[in-house]
């Protein structure tokens, strides 16, 4: 019975830790997928770090509105947590494609009228979206 | 048609040279529709203004407009304006309400995309904001009086067609409108524009007078004729440079001064718009009033 408890507590304490930080109603749309030629797409800017503080001042005025200014997504406008691995580990093609193309059928409009290095600059900023410390990421 | 050549060339040069020596993300178009439409539950407040260069015989107007643009989803813009016009030595008068939709029927961004348009139109002849041009060129020489009287109710819808390339929009904008309260027949227009941002990297800093904050394009926009007489006849046709000033994160400032490229059309029109966009209007509303944002 204790065992079951101490089991029981440790599953809860992960499962929290896990969602701290972390918008936990954001459902992952399973259909939204970049086509190939836009996952292996590179980012021209990856050699340009110093771009990710432009990148920031874009998401601020573009994104966080939905996603909060630190990625993590708000609960009430079903936003991704763009902290978690289950973003961070796409390409960053694909992300760029998904910054363009919008989900319109989530609400997520398409960005495309932002010129096209200003979304490569996003995509560099989301890199530096981190869950907080103590916490542990996961999908 | 050499003079017609003769305004367009300098037009497109100056326009060219403005934007290649230089690229905003609000568009800089006051006629031309490009397919980008208001993000889902914002609200842009935009007051705007249309004041021509009269012709001889012709008086002098001022032809402000409010537009209230709101993001019903984000395949689905709704818009409401309110109009009027004050014309020198004439007088001051409420010219009437639009009320129009915007539905992007496909999901993804592609090479050309389309836009489809629906507006309801309830205004009187003396309208002057020429928020879009189709049929002839408007009676701009009869007082208020006169025109008031005559109800403008209309249909109009339009195909908007629009691309962005290279950091580039291109946008074809093409009007069918019926007036329902005179008999004009079906009436046709056109429009179109191209923009660029004049950079096309942000800066990490907050400046206001950034290159980034400001596009540049032209516009070219005029009247078809109706199903009565299709054509260039007595149309008015116009050519003009559009500028947009991204001034805070919500607010953009816009103007654009337009040629006249036919004895029908004013010699030149001014045009002037400031925008400022409320994110959420919708959850903002809700905490105004006690509830949870």
């Amino acid at each position: 019975m204790s065992r079951g408890l101490i089991l029981m507590a440790i599953c809860i304490f992960a499962l929290a830790s896990m969602m701290r930080g972390q918008n936990a109603f954001y459902w992952p749309d399973p259909t939204w997928r970049a086509p190939e030629s836009a996952v292996a797409k590179p980012n021209p800017l990856a050699q340009k770090t110093w771009a990710a503080a432009g990148g920031k001042k874009l998401f601020l005025r573009n994104c966080a509105e939905c996603h909060d200014r630190d990625g993590n997504g708000l609960v009430k406008k079903h936003s991704a947590d763009l902290q978690l691995p289950v973003v961070q580990q796409q390409s960053d093609g694909t992300l760029f494609w998904k910054i363009s193309n919008g989900n319109t059928g989530r609400g997520m409009p398409s960005f495309s009228k932002l010129p096209e290095l200003e979304r490569w600059q996003l995509v560099l900023f989301l890199r530096t979206l981190k869950p907080p410390a103590d916490s542990h990421a996961g999908p | 048609m050499m003079t017609l050549v003769k305004c367009i060339v300098p037009l497109l040069l100056f326009t060219l040279l403005s934007v290649l020596a230089c690229s905003a993300q609000e568009s800089p178009y006051f006629v031309t529709y490009d397919h980008h439409m208001e993000e889902p539950g914002n609200l842009e407040i935009e007051v705007s203004s249309t004041t021509d260069v009269p012709r001889s015989g012709q008086k002098f107007y001022f032809a402000p407009w409010t537009e209230l643009e709101y993001g019903v989803t984000a395949r689905w813009t709704s818009e409401l304006y309110l109009e009027g016009q004050s014309t020198w030595g004439d007088s001051t008068i409420f010219t009437g309400w639009r009320l129009e939709n915007r539905f992007r029927p496909l999901k993804r961004e592609h090479w050309i995309n389309p836009v489809l348009y629906l507006e309801y139109e309830n205004l009187n002849e003396a309208s002057r904001i020429q928020k879009e041009i189709e049929g002839e060129a408007p009676d701009v020489s009869s007082p208020n009086s006169v025109l008031r009287a005559e109800k403008d109710r209309e249909l109009e819808s339009k195909l908007i067609l629009s691309s962005d390339t290279h950091d580039w929009n291109l946008a074809g904008n093409f009007i069918v409108a019926k007036n329902f309260s005179q008999s004009e027949g079906v009436e046709f227009g056109y429009s179109f524009g191209f923009s660029r941002p004049l950079a096309t990297l942000a800066s990490g800093s907050n400046c206001r007078f950034c290159r980034e904050n400001f596009s540049a394009g032209m516009e070219i926009y005029g009247g078809l004729g109706s199903t009565l007489g299709f054509g260039f006849n007595d149309t008015a046709q116009y050519a003009a440079p559009v500028f947009a000033w991204l001034i805070s994160d919500n607010a953009t400032l816009r103007f654009s001064p337009g040629v006249g490229l036919t004895h029908a059309s004013s010699p030149v029109l001014f045009r002037f718009g400031y925008s400022y966009e409320i994110p959420s209007i919708g959850s903002k509303l809700s905490h105004l009033l006690g509830g949870k944002r």
